[in-house]
């Protein structure tokens, strides 16, 4: 068997491991490949930064644990430009694995490190089942859906929830989503409710997104774990995402390297096949 | 990452063991892909259950009833217990009543929502295009979202054989979707190895803090 021949019947597992080494390479070497703010992200970083300060903000947490490598890094840098500018933070879920619990854990993190205090600054309500009914409900009153928080406080107990009754007390709404969640906050509270939308998704869900900040129905968007690390460059704090992007950057390059090599052996093989024959 | 405590320590190693378990199944299937598999699911069943019942069943139906006097919760409440008929053979049709309601609820949301917040405005967005002016570069954009939205929604005309120009419109329109499979396709790609670098950087950066420490 020549050499082409025995590249196209490799163990995949020899594929496995050369993508596990460049993922893991750039974490011994630190290579620092150059990540570009595209327009998107720029949107959306304008969309919260031109917000007067002090304003209302939801944050939701609408992911599994499984999508969290590109969506925590969304809602962390998300969470820092907001407490930066002094906002209040309303966090919320509708998915029931993995959304709620991360939405605690870091909300709490970060903004011990901004001195916000719960309840005042910022209110995690947790998750609630059914998310076409919670969108429409939280129009007319958040308490009616949410009768009390994560830790099961009673919402009249916190005085954040005293001046945001619905949608009218919010100026903005961020989703973070791994799934079709987000088409939902833009057709439901964006379309029908006019509150400003703007979304870090999943690098699966991104290429859907574009039409819709291209008609004007989203605010900007991040796409994966790219757009993750976009986020984090301007908002000048270097997170999970950009510690990331070099290990992504070799293995796509690994990848493509991959696809190329596949293509000539398999064009090579078919032609001394057909000479053979 | 600051000192550990033990209970840090014992959740990173069982991270670490649950992630390494399934990760084994790139090499083979084994045991310990499949038992920490069935720990997933397991915990994720119990788990979800607990949290409808906390947050569904006594949130937003006891509670109400039981403080506020909310009674005429029962009649949803009902409509919910009766979906559990589908168990039984002898009374499966009388779920029926609770999924006309969930499918007439549901279809009227999802029309109003679709018509308003997906159709008209993604028409009005294509249409726009049309008017657009200015530089070369817009012109340009704008022919290319005409004819993609047009040769694309010409391939998905059945009602005719593709041929003559109807064809030639739909094989334009092939490419169009190729072009979007790819784009699709490449972020699919960066997604999955998002998820590897993700499992990746807690094992050298988390389970690598343990390790030192301990050792």
């Amino acid at each position: 068997m020549d050499f082409w021949h025995r590249i196209m019947n490799i163990d995949r597992r020899w594929i496995y491991l050369l993508i596990a080494i460049s993922v893991t390479f750039p974490m011994i070497v630190v290579m620092k490949f150059p990540v570009r703010v595209t327009p998107e992200t720029r949107q959306l970083y304008d969309a919260i930064n031109n917000l007067p300060d002090g304003s209302v903000v939801m944050l939701t947490f609408d992911y599994y644990p499984n999508a969290a490598a590109e969506t925590e890094p969304m809602s962390v840098a998300a969470l820092r430009h907001m407490f930066k500018k002094n906002m209040k933070v309303v966090t919320l879920s509708n998915i029931p694995l993995g959304g709620p619990t991360i939405a605690e854990r870091i909300t709490r993190e970060i903004a011990a490190e901004y001195h916000k205090v719960y309840g005042v600054d910022y209110v995690n309500l947790g998750y609630k089942a059914n998310y076409n009914a919670v969108m429409h409900g939280l129009a007319n009153s958040i308490e009616s859906i949410f009768p009390s928080d994560y830790t099961n406080t009673p919402l009249k107990d916190l005085p954040l929830m005293d001046s945001v009754r619905n949608y009218n007390d919010i100026k903005f709404i961020f989703v973070v989503a791994d799934n079709a969640t987000v088409d939902y906050w833009i057709q439901i509270v964006n379309a029908q409710y006019g509150v400003p939308v703007g979304a870090g998704v999943t690098a699966v869900v991104a290429p859907k997104m574009y039409s819709f900040v291209d008609a004007g129905q989203m605010t900007g968007m991040l796409g994966g774990m790219k757009g993750a690390a976009e986020y984090e460059k301007l908002v000048g704090h270097e997170g999970k995402a950009m510690r990331g992007m070099d290990a992504q950057s070799l293995a796509h390059l690994m990848i493509i390297l991959l696809v190329i090599v596949g293509n000539i052996g398999f064009f090579v093989t078919r032609k001394k096949d057909s000479e053979k024959s | 990452m600051g000192d550990l405590t033990f209970i840090d320590h014992f959740q990173l190693w069982l991270r670490a063991y649950l992630i390494l378990s399934l990760f084994s199944f790139l090499y083979r299937d084994n045991l310990f892909y499949r038992f920490s598999e069935h720990i997933f699911a397991g915990l994720s069943a119990g788990y979800y259950v607990g949290l409808i019942w906390q947050t569904v069943i006594i949130q937003q139906l006891v509670n109400p009833m039981i403080d506020n006097g909310d009674w005429w919760l029962v009649f949803p409440g009902l409509l919910g217990v009766l979906m559990f008929a589908r168990l039984t053979r002898k009374w499966t049709w009388v779920s029926r009543v609770s999924l006309a309601f969930v499918i007439g609820n549901t279809a009227g949301i999802y029309l109003i929502s679709s018509l308003h917040g997906l159709i008209l405005p993604q028409m009005l967005s294509t249409m726009k295009a049309v008017n657009n002016s200015g530089s070369f570069s817009r012109i340009l954009l704008a022919v290319v979202v005409i004819v993609g939205v047009i040769s694309t929604l010409i391939y998905f005309y059945f009602s005719k054989e593709h041929k003559g120009i109807l064809g030639a419109t739909a094989r334009v329109g092939i490419w169009f979707i190729m072009i979007a499979f790819g784009a699709h396709f490449g972020y699919t790609v960066m997604a999955r190895v998002s998820l590897l670098i993700g499992r990746a950087q807690f094992l050298y950066y988390d389970w690598g803090t343990s390790i030192r420490q301990i050792f």
